[in-house]
């Protein structure tokens, strides 16, 4: 028999007193984070009620299979090349010293400057008839062997290598900051090199690996150009042909919902998996890692392994693309490109900020809340990453045209002028479109150095009566640094290639150099496109170079 | 942290100089016209200053596809500042028609200049120039005297022989949407199967593809669009301009329906707020100075039959095009996706 003071507990008045017991002014603030950064996802999800159009049954017997195929296989494909190209090339640049050490660990960020579609067409058009393949075997007189990249694997190599760089930031973060005690106790007890690193480094390493592969996969999942230029069906790509070529944006919703669900279910999985470990690091203030000196082949070896992946994922599409840009320099390139680099410069630059700033904001006060289920919601925040830019920008434009509609109508009630869009189709809504989508970009590596903060700490500091704020800036700040400058460098260079939303929100006098190269490459014009991604490539550089150092050089 | 912050506040002020420069324009002018299009060519920035200098009126753009345009125009609704809408298929702009987002306009200088077929039945909407879909074959190793129709490329004797792009692709949508209005929805289907029988490799890459893989002997046929043999043969790529050589262009139909044709085109929004300088815009695009810019320029076929085509539309000779009314590749374009989707077109 049930004793009646147990019903007490759970009855739902003591459940809300309780709530509001436990409520501070930062479950509020989480909560309104949240809430404006997942509106456009929840607004997404609410047009789910209106069911899937006429077309659903159509696309289920005809193409359904396919899109889950295909997507599952370059997400399998592309999970276990990331983590090749990433992981391996971030352990070797932290743990070893050897030639070319320090231009590497920028070079191998670079693969994120290109936006992948260009990197598809670039491969496409070198391994082409007529491609700079062929012109190089023809020069050495070697009968020409074309390679077919069109297809299926090619599309999951491409990807993979322009997209690695997530999970190198990630991980080398990690390895540079936490790994110095764990390989200084390893060799204590004798333990050889090979084995330190799969049994201890490793498995530590998971929450940074992880933190970028979830962002690898997200990108996958939304790619649309190169998936569609190779010809394989995907989620996304069956997203477009539902909304555009079958008139049915309802469909279109549909598949991004379940999308989403695919996206919120991994991201649960992972989350659930890692439910088993704590990872809090006591040692906050660990050493920096020792680098390991080895002989001259070893170091020749090592090199060779670590270059592999930015000769695939950057200089050789450079130099696709600067051979392009040379032959159509003439009619592409003015002076006006100086003027877009910087205009586009400068919204990348806002825009990181802005991210970086709601991110930290997210998941501080869903930390210092004390209402379980806010903490849980934080995470909602980051699915606008998984969900095409295109599909984004109409989960922004209902609620915002909503708001601008009111306000307009308030206006004209109260002054008797009437007036245009207030927030839509300005840099506001623009910015606000980029936070939605760029989130994940940034709330992943924070977060992974913040799980690192041992809470003792901030904890001692907060007993000793010192507020939540002058905790953050005095002590988790300086810990976290890197994990906010990684972020911000990821969404400025994310900011940079954005496609879609910024073709469909951008107000009338800005222009992106992504727009520009979009505006040759979606005419076939893909060689007059190499000239605004050059541009990209070098915008994006200044500030990876630079806050590369800053991360370094801490 | 102070360096960041300087930045940023340098950054903010090299917007807000931007808005200002921009809004001091407008006031100087006899007004503006906002145009969201799909084009986007040198051709068509050139067009657009010509008419800034010629009218005043101040010219702003929006450069997205037209399905995001379309999706935008009518998220915007009766607000929109959308002003014209330019697309480069008729599909395109019939489907903007019945979502109720083009108003049908009067305009003497349009309606004597634009033949009827190349526009919208009830005037909401005006074909700029034309585009034709043919047949690129190998010339060492087709006769060019085999070659007829579309409908004939499902004959056996090119198994294996066909390259086309994928079924995404509005100009295919279009093609299979003429097929559809022309000869019926069951031959339609029928020819989807035939033709996914012949095709030397699933679909993938954009035309300019199709005519590489032709020359290089992948296949022997590939179905393209004008427009990019054209782009192809002036390239600044020597090897495409050597890839174009090894091709010849078949117009096909010619004895039956005529060759199928696509449009880009214009129409004036609905809720149009500059709705007199949105007429005035479009008239001028199809005005001869205009029309020889987008001929000489851009390798389309010019609506205005006073213009003359460019020299390497001219070495191709003239045709007979299909003039099946274009509204109706509108309305056949969402069966032919489906009939793609059925027969297995990728």
């Amino acid at each position: 028999m049930r004793e009646a003071g147990d019903n007490e507990i759970f009855s739902i008045k003591n459940r809300l007193l309780r709530l509001k017991r436990d409520s501070n002014r930062w479950s509020l603030i989480a909560l309104f984070v949240v809430l404006l950064i997942a509106l456009p996802i929840l607004t997404i999800i609410f047009e789910l009620f209106e069911g899937p159009g006429e077309s659903w049954i159509h696309i289920v017997k005809n193409l359904l299979g396919q899109y889950i195929s295909n997507s599952v296989y370059l997400l399998i494909v592309c999970s276990l090349l990331v983590l090749l190209f990433g992981v391996t090339t971030s352990w070797l640049v932290a743990r070893y010293e050897f030639p070319f050490r320090k231009q590497l660990e920028w070079l191998l960020i670079l693969p994120l400057a290109i936006p992948s579609y260009i990197v598809a067409y670039a491969y496409a058009g070198a391994f082409d008839y007529g491609g700079s393949l062929e012109l190089i075997q023809r020069f050495f007189g070697i009968e020409f062997t074309r390679i077919d990249i069109m297809n299926r694997f090619g599309l999951a190599f491409v990807l993979s290598i322009s997209l690695f760089p997530y999970v190198y930031v990630s991980t080398r973060a990690f390895f540079l900051n936490q790994a110095n005690n764990l390989l200084e106790a390893s060799r204590l007890l004798g333990v050889g090199e090979f084995r330190t690193f799969f049994k201890l480094i490793l498995p530590l390493a998971r929450p940074a690996i992880i933190a970028g592969m979830i962002l690898v996969l997200m990108e996958v999942l939304n790619d649309y150009g190169a998936a569609q230029y190779f010809g394989v069906n995907t989620f996304t790509t069956g997203i477009f042909r539902s909304w555009f070529s079958l008139e049915e944006p309802e469909t279109a919703i549909y598949l991004s919902a379940l999308l989403l669900v695919l996206v919120f279910a991994l991201i649960l999985f992972e989350k659930w998996q890692r439910r088993k470990v704590q990872y809090s690091n006591e040692s906050t203030n660990s050493e920096r890692i020792y680098r390991k000196q080895t002989s001259k082949r070893k170091q020749f070896v090592i090199f060779c392994i670590v270059i592999t992946p930015v000769l695939f994922g950057f200089l050789i599409p450079l130099a696709q693309l600067i051979y392009w840009a040379v032959l159509t320099y003439s009619s592409v390139f003015d002076a006006t490109f100086v003027i877009l680099s910087l205009q586009t410069f400068g919204i990348a630059f806002l825009t990181a900020t802005v991210t970086v700033i709601f991110a930290t904001l997210l998941i501080f006060s869903a930390k210092w809340n004390r209402i379980g289920f806010i903490k849980n919601l934080s995470r909602l925040g980051v699915l606008g990453y998984a969900i095409p830019g295109a599909v984004i920008a109409i989960g922004i434009m209902i609620p915002t045209l909503a708001l601008d509609r009111w306000l307009m109508g308030l206006i004209t009630s109260l002054s008797g002028n009437t007036t245009g869009f207030i927030i839509h189709g300005t840099l506001f809504a623009l910015v606000y479109a980029y936070a939605v989508r760029f989130l994940a970009v940034a709330y992943n590596p924070i977060e992974s150095t913040t799980l690192k903060v041992s809470n003792a700490i901030p904890d001692a500091s907060k007993t000793l009566g010192v507020g939540n704020f002058k905790t953050f800036f005095k002590i988790e700040y300086p810990l976290i640094k890197t994990g906010m400058l990684s972020a911000f460098i990821l969404v400025f260079v994310d900011v940079l290639k954005e496609l879609p939303l910024t073709l469909i929100l951008k107000p009338f006098q800005v222009n992106t150099l992504a727009v520009r190269a979009f505006e040759y490459a979606s005419d076939e014009r893909v060689m007059e496109a190499a000239i605004p991604s050059l541009f990209i490539i070098f915008t994006a550089a200044v500030p990876v170079i630079f806050l590369n150092k800053l991360l370094v050089s801490k | 942290m102070m360096k960041n912050i300087v930045l940023m506040v340098v950054a903010l002020i090299l917007f807000s100089c931007n808005n200002t420069t921009k809004k001091d324009q407008e006031t100087q002018t006899a007004g503006e016209v906002n145009i969201y299009t799909h084009r986007h060519y040198e051709s068509d920035q050139e067009l657009f200053k010509l008419f800034e200098e010629q009218s005043g009126i101040k010219v702003n753009v929006i450069n997205a596809s037209a399905d995001e345009l379309i999706q935008k125009m009518s998220l915007e609704g009766t607000k929109s500042p959308a002003d014209v809408l330019i697309t480069v298929d008729a599909g395109r702009l019939h489907r903007a028609k019945t979502s109720d987002l083009l108003q049908s306009i009067s305009s003497k200088i349009l309606d004597s200049i634009i033949p009827s077929h190349l526009k919208d039945t009830e005037n909401h909407w005006f074909a700029l120039t034309k585009r034709a879909r043919v047949i690129a074959y190998a010339r060492d190793r087709v006769n060019p005297e085999d070659l007829s129709t579309f409908e004939a490329l499902t004959d056996e004797k090119w198994q294996n022989k066909l390259l086309i792009r994928s079924s995404g692709n509005i100009y295919n949508q279009s093609l299979l949407a003429s097929i559809i209005a022309n000869q019926g929805e069951v031959f339609a289907k029928e020819w989807v199967a035939g033709i996914v029988k012949n095709m030397a490799r699933t679909p993938r890459g954009n035309d300019r593809d199709q005519v590489k893989a032709v020359a290089a002997g992948e296949g022997d046929l590939a179905i393209v669009n004008t427009y990019y043999i054209g782009l192809m043969e002036n390239s600044s790529n020597p090897e495409e301009v050597q890839v174009t050589k090894s091709i010849g262009l078949f117009f096909p139909n010619q004895e039956t329906t005529g060759t199928h044709i696509n449009v880009s085109g214009a129409g004036v929004a609905k809720y149009a707020p500059n709705k007199e300088n949105a007429i005035k815009f479009i008239e001028f695009l199809v005005s001869e100075e205009a029309q020889s810019v987008f001929a000489l320029s851009n390798y389309e076929y010019p609506v205005n039959e006073n213009v003359e085509v460019s020299q390497t539309l001219k070495n191709w000779g003239d045709f007979k095009e299909d003039k099946i009314n274009l509204s109706l590749l509108g309305e056949n374009n969402k069966k032919a996706v489906i009939l793609f989707d059925e027969g297995g077109w990728r």
